[in-house]
C-alpha cells in the first residue's frame, strides 16, 4: 500500500497518468472510494454547463440547461453546489443551491426571480427525479459510498465490478445495484439496479469520456428507465476544474445576483 | 367582445399549434448549446390567456368574469464587465377593466461597486422573510388583486422603484432597500372584487374603485427597509426593520378619505431543518405610528405578528407545509370603545392556520398543489387549488379556483364569499 501510493507519487511528479498503473486492485472499499473521487471530486472546484434531453416512455421530449458551479470542502467530504437554469424558458433564471452534508443531510436552496424568493427546501428524498430528469438528485451529486456494502463480484480486462447492497434498504428503491469501474480512470462506466424481483429497471451508462485538465470526466451519460422506457441523455461542456472558486460564491448573493465571472464559459 | 374571442382563441388553440413544438431537438442537439448565453441581449418571456368566473353572482359587482387578459411578456438583459441591465415587462388586454396596457416588472441596473457591495437600482420585485404567502417583516408592495384573480404566483408581489444595497460581511450580511416614493400594496378596489365596508355595514363595489391619498412626495415620506442576516451551521438567522406607512389604506381623514398611516416595524427570524424538514420562526412588532395610544378610531392599532412554520417531503415528490399565524392587537379594548363599529372589528388575536399540499410527477409535467388558509379566529377560509399540465418546454396550462368562505361577512376571507372564483391560463413560454 504504502509503495504503491510512493510509486503513484512518483510516477505523478514524472507526469505520468497516475490511473496507467495497471496492477489490480482487490479491496471494494477502495475501488468504490476512488470511483466516488473520480466521479464527483475532480479538482478542487470546477465548473460546467450542462444539458439534459429528458424523453419519456412516450417520446416527449424535454431538455434542461443549466452551469453548475462546485467546490470540495474536503476530498470525498462535504461539497457546495449551484445550478443556474438557462433553458428552458420556464425555469430560466432559477437558481438551486446544495451544501452537500456527508454526515446529515443536505441543505438546498431554490431561487425564484420571478418572486425574487429564496425558498428553503427540505432535504427530502434524494432518490428522486432531478429537474424532470431520469437522473436522481443522487446522481448528480453522488450516492455516500458508506450507505452500502460494496462486493468486488468480478473483473475483465477493463473495468472492475462489484455488487452493492443497501444498509438501510427502507430508504432506497432498490435492491442492489451492479457498478462496473474502469480500471484506468475509476469511472463508473455503467451502474444497472436491481429491483426485488431480480429484474435491472434502470441502467446508467457513460458514453463519453474525455480528459480535462488531466482528469478524465464523463461528459456524456444515458440514464435509462427499463420499466416505463423513457431516458435522459446528460451532456457536459465548457467543463473547467481547478478555478479557485471562492467559498463566498456558494451564498444567497449568487442566488440573487450570478457571479457572471465564475459562470462565464472559458474560451478554447 | 373581440378580446374574449381572442382569449377563447388562444385557450383553443396551442393543441394544434403543439404539435411542432412537441419535438424540441433532434440529435442534431449536439450543437445546439444555447449561443444565447453568449448572445448580447437574449430575448425571452411568454405569450399568455387567462379566463376566469365568478361560481355565484355577486350583488355588488355585476360582473361574473374576474380574469379575461392576454398578456405578453418580454424580457432581457444586457451585461457588461462591470455591470448589468435587465429589463422585464409585461403588456396586457384586460377585458375585465377595459384596458389595454403596460406594467413593467423590472427595469434595473446592477453594478458593484466594492468587492463586497451589491447595488441594484430601479424597478425591481423584493422579497425576504419565511413566511409562505404571508409576509411579516417583507413590506414590499403586494398584489392582491392578481393572488386572488388566478393570475401566476409571480405577480403576488409588485414590484417598486427602489435602490437595493446589498453588503457581504465575514460575520453579517446587511440589504438596505430605499423606496423614495411610496408603493403601496394593490389592494381590493371594487373594479374586480367586491369586499366588506364597515361604513356602508355591507359589501360594495364603488365605482369609481376606492381610491386612497398617498403620502406627499417627499424625501421623509419614502421607505426604508432593512435586513440584517447570516447563515452558521444551517441556520438562517436575520433580522428586519422597516420605516414607512401601512401598505393598504388603513386610515381614515376626518373629511373620510382613505389614507396610510405612518408605519414601522422591527421583527426577526429563524430558518433551520428539524425533524427531516424545515421549521421557520419569524415575528415583527408592527408600530402604528399614527395611533401608538389605540384610540384613535380612524387608524390602525399597533400589531405584533407571529408565526411558526414547518415544512417537509412526505414521500417523494409529495410535500406538506404547515403554518400558524397569529396578529396580536394592541389596546384592543380601546379600540373597541372607540370604533365606530365595534361590531365589525377583528378579535384581539386573529390567527390562521395555513397548509401547502404540494405534488408533482417524475417528469414534472403535472403539478398539483393546494393551499389552505383557514382562521379560526375569524371562523373563515381561503382555498387554492391549483393544477399545472407542462405539456412541453413551451406550453403549459394552468386550472384552478380561488374559495372564499365564512360565517361573518365582514372577515378577511369572509367578505370575498362571492368572489369565489375558478380560471384557466395557456402559457407560452419562449
Amino acid at each position: 500500500m504504502q509503495a504503491g501510493l510512493a510509486a503513484s507519487l512518483a510516477l505523478a511528479l514524472l507526469g505520468v497518468p497516475v490511473f496507467s498503473l495497471a496492477a489490480d486492485l482487490t479491496d471494494a472499499a477502495e475501488i468504490i472510494q476512488r470511483a466516488n473521487l473520480a466521479a464527483y471530486y475532480a479538482g478542487d472546484d470546477g465548473r460546467s454547463d450542462a444539458r439534459m434531453r429528458i424523453r419519456d416512455g412516450q417520446g416527449r421530449e424535454q431538455l434542461r440547461q443549466f452551469t453548475i458551479l462546485r467546490r470540495d470542502r474536503e476530498d470525498g467530504g462535504d461539497q457546495d453546489f449551484m445550478v443556474f437554469f438557462s433553458r428552458p424558458a420556464d425555469v430560466r433564471g432559477m437558481v438551486f443551491q446544495v451544501a452537500k452534508h456527508i454526515d446529515g443531510d443536505d441543505d438546498r436552496w431554490l431561487y425564484l426571480p420571478g418572486l425574487d424568493l429564496v425558498k428553503r427546501i427540505s432535504a427530502g428524498d434524494k432518490r428522486t427525479s432531478f429537474v424532470g430528469s431520469h437522473f436522481f438528485y443522487e446522481d448528480i451529486s453522488g450516492r455516500n459510498p458508506n450507505d452500502d456494502h460494496h462486493v468486488l463480484t468480478g473483473s475483465d480486462a477493463q473495468s472492475y465490478v462489484l455488487e452493492n447492497t443497501p444498509k438501510n434498504p427502507a430508504t432506497v428503491e432498490f435492491k442492489s445495484y451492479t457498478v462496473w469501474v474502469d480500471k484506468q480512470t475509476f469511472l463508473p462506466m455503467k451502474i444497472e439496479y436491481i429491483n426485488e424481483i431480480g429484474e435491472i429497471y434502470r441502467r446508467m451508462e457513460v458514453l463519453e469520456v474525455k480528459s480535462i485538465q488531466g482528469y478524465p470526466t464523463a461528459i456524456r451519460s444515458k440514464m435509462n428507465d427499463l420499466q416505463g422506457g423513457g431516458h435522459t441523455l446528460l451532456e457536459f461542456r465548457y467543463t473547467r476544474f481547478d478555478l479557485g472558486l471562492p467559498q463566498e460564491v456558494f451564498s444567497e448573493r449568487s442566488l440573487r445576483n450570478p457571479p457572471r465571472q465564475w459562470l462565464k464559459r472559458p474560451s478554447g | 367582445m373581440k378580446l374574449r374571442l381572442i382569449v377563447l382563441l388562444l385557450l383553443f388553440s396551442p393543441a394544434l399549434l403543439a404539435e411542432d413544438q412537441g419535438v424540441v431537438v433532434e440529435d442534431d442537439w449536439d450543437d445546439d448549446w444555447g449561443e444565447e448565453t453568449t448572445e448580447d441581449m437574449p430575448f425571452h418571456g411568454f405569450v399568455e390567456a387567462g379566463f376566469g368566473s365568478r361560481l355565484q353572482s355577486d350583488s355588488a359587482v355585476g360582473r361574473r368574469t374576474t380574469l379575461a387578459e392576454t398578456r405578453f411578456r418580454g424580457e432581457t438583459e444586457l451585461v457588461r464587465e462591470r455591470w448589468s441591465l435587465a429589463l422585464k415587462a409585461d403588456l396586457y388586454a384586460d377585458d375585465v377593466e377595459a384596458a389595454l396596457d403596460a406594467n413593467v416588472r423590472e427595469l434595473a441596473l446592477v453594478f458593484a461597486p466594492a468587492a463586497n457591495v451589491d447595488i441594484k437600482i430601479g424597478r425591481q420585485v423584493l422579497t425576504w422573510g419565511t413566511g409562505d404567502f404571508l409576509f411579516l417583516n417583507d413590506l414590499f408592495p403586494k398584489d392582491f388583486v392578481s393572488f386572488f384573480t388566478g393570475r401566476d404566483d409571480e405577480y403576488l408581489k409588485a414590484p417598486s422603484n427602489t435602490v437595493r444595497a446589498s453588503v457581504f460581511g465575514k460575520a453579517i450580511n446587511i440589504d438596505l432597500a430605499w423606496t423614495p416614493v411610496f408603493a403601496d400594496d394593490r389592494f381590493l378596489n371594487g373594479k374586480r372584487f367586491s369586499f366588506f365596508s364597515a361604513f356602508a355595514g355591507g359589501i360594495v363595489a364603488p365605482d369609481p374603485p376606492l381610491v386612497a391619498q398617498k403620502p406627499g412626495r417627499s424625501l421623509g415620506n419614502g421607505e426604508l427597509a432593512a435586513r440584517l442576516y447570516k447563515t452558521a451551521n444551517s441556520v438562517e438567522y436575520a433580522a428586519y426593520v422597516y420605516i414607512g406607512f401601512w401598505k393598504q389604506p388603513l386610515g381614515v381623514t376626518a373629511r373620510q378619505t382613505l389614507f396610510f398611516p405612518r408605519l414601522s416595524v422591527y421583527g426577526a427570524s429563524l430558518r433551520r431543518p428539524a425533524w427531516g424538514g424545515i421549521a421557520n420562526f419569524e415575528f415583527a412588532f408592527y408600530d402604528s405610528r399614527d395611533d401608538r395610544s389605540g384610540d384613535d378610531p380612524l387608524v390602525a392599532n399597533s400589531q405584533l405578528r407571529l408565526l411558526l412554520g414547518y415544512e417537509r417531503e412526505l414521500v417523494a415528490r409529495l410535500s406538506l407545509g404547515l403554518q400558524l399565524y397569529g396578529e396580536w392587537t394592541s389596546h384592543h379594548g380601546r379600540l373597541l370603545q372607540n370604533s365606530l363599529t365595534p361590531q365589525f372589528e377583528a378579535e384581539q388575536l386573529r390567527t390562521l392556520l395555513t397548509t401547502r399540499l404540494n405534488y408533482h410527477d417524475a417528469r414534472d409535467r403535472w403539478q398539483h398543489s393546494l393551499f389552505v388558509f383557514v382562521s379560526p379566529s375569524d371562523s373563515d377560509y381561503h382555498l387554492r387549488p391549483q393544477v399545472r399540465y407542462r405539456m412541453n418546454d413551451a406550453w403549459s396550462f394552468i386550472g384552478g379556483a380561488n374559495l372564499f368562505g365564512g360565517s361573518k361577512p365582514y372577515t378577511f376571507f369572509g367578505q370575498l364569499e362571492d368572489n369565489s372564483n375558478i380560471f384557466a391560463r395557456a402559457r407560452y413560454s419562449f
